[in-house]
């Protein structure tokens, strides 16, 4: 069974592709946890807990990534047949490991950002989807369209949150926000179709421009605090 | 208070108190429970030259300023 759906020419790029997201979801991350410290809105910590759980997927593909692509070596190292057998076995359930965990706590985190706006009501019922979207992370061993459907869907009901904020506030920050996770719908509902090399390509550069405008949100944000009235406007 | 800071610095880091009183809407007494708690945490400091007496935005109180607007902005992007 085919592991990844990754081009050869594509094998670094994805990776680093990888990395880039994981160092901005884990700056939004570092920024909640900031707010949090300072004014104690759970909210905002929820929000940090969401980032987290979405960076921490992307890191563990990374790794599994990492050690797919340059096992070989380690194999030819050892050189004996069973041995080699052995250690072949080991790194197959790495990778089951590995991926699992990606599919599970980025849908996990994305349930998390999700639920935000009605934190109030969150109980038992949390429990319950938690262990729904662990048997979705598990099943998409086999059947990988679920995991991005599942994505794709919890990332449609995210926008539509931050889409009434919007309507609500008219703050363009939102705006980019929803431009970004809607690329990133976008590119979940391209990786629906990633048997076919080129698209997979096409969903993890669309990935690699949302992840860039959220990047931009950030330093937009940053910049606009040290701005007084004199330099322009704040909002 | 975030606004006393704010306005402080939008007015260059200094600051005559009646006119922060005026810009930051506050009477009398909301003032000065306001600037001595801020004074307090070293966020403000009181400064005279000759018979004006001057209200300055400290080093961390700038830091806290541009700390907790950032802080705002990001709440209010994902509406929190």
């Amino acid at each position: 069974m085919k592991i990844v759906f990754t081009p050869d020419w594509f094998l670094n790029n994805d990776i680093l592709i990888g990395v880039v997201s994981f160092m901005v979801l884990f700056l939004f991350f570092l920024f909640a946890v900031k707010s949090y410290t300072l004014n104690k809105k759970k909210s905002i910590l929820y929000l940090g807990i969401g980032f987290l759980l979405i960076a921490l997927g992307e890191l563990s593909t990374i790794l599994t990534k990492l050690i797919l692509y340059y096992d070989s070596g380690i194999i030819q190292e050892i050189g004996q047949a069973v041995i080699t057998s052995q250690i072949v076995n080991t790194v197959d359930i790495f990778y089951y490991v590995g991926f699992f965990f990606n599919r599970f706590l980025t849908l996990l985190g994305l349930y998390l950002i999700y639920m935000i706006p009605s934190s109030r009501k969150r109980s038992i019922d949390f429990f319950f989807k938690t262990y729904l979207i662990f048997i979705v992370a598990l099943l998409s061993h086999n059947l990988y369209y679920f995991y991005h459907l599942t994505a794709l869907i919890l990332l449609v009901l995210i926008i539509n949150n931050y889409y009434k904020v919007y309507r609500k506030e008219k703050i363009i920050n939102t705006k980019i926000l929803i431009a970004a996770f809607s690329l990133l719908a976008i590119s979940q509902a391209i990786f629906l179709f990633s048997k076919l090399n080129y698209l997979y390509v096409t969903a993890q550069s669309i990935q690699l421009v949302s992840y860039i405008i959220l990047f931009a949100l950030i330093i937009k944000i940053l910049k606009n605090g040290k701005k007084t009235k004199q330099d322009g406007h704040n909002a | 208070m975030h606004d006393m800071l704010k306005i402080t610095r939008e007015k260059g880091g200094k600051i005559k108190k009646t006119h922060l009183m005026y810009k930051a809407n506050l009477s009398h007494k909301q003032m000065k429970s306001y600037l001595d708690e801020l004074i307090k945490n070293k966020l403000f400091e009181s400064k005279s030259s000759g018979n004006r007496h001057l209200i300055c935005i400290t080093k961390k109180g700038q830091n806290f300023s541009v700390k907790y607007t950032q802080i705002k902005e990001f709440e209010r992007t994902f509406g929190l």
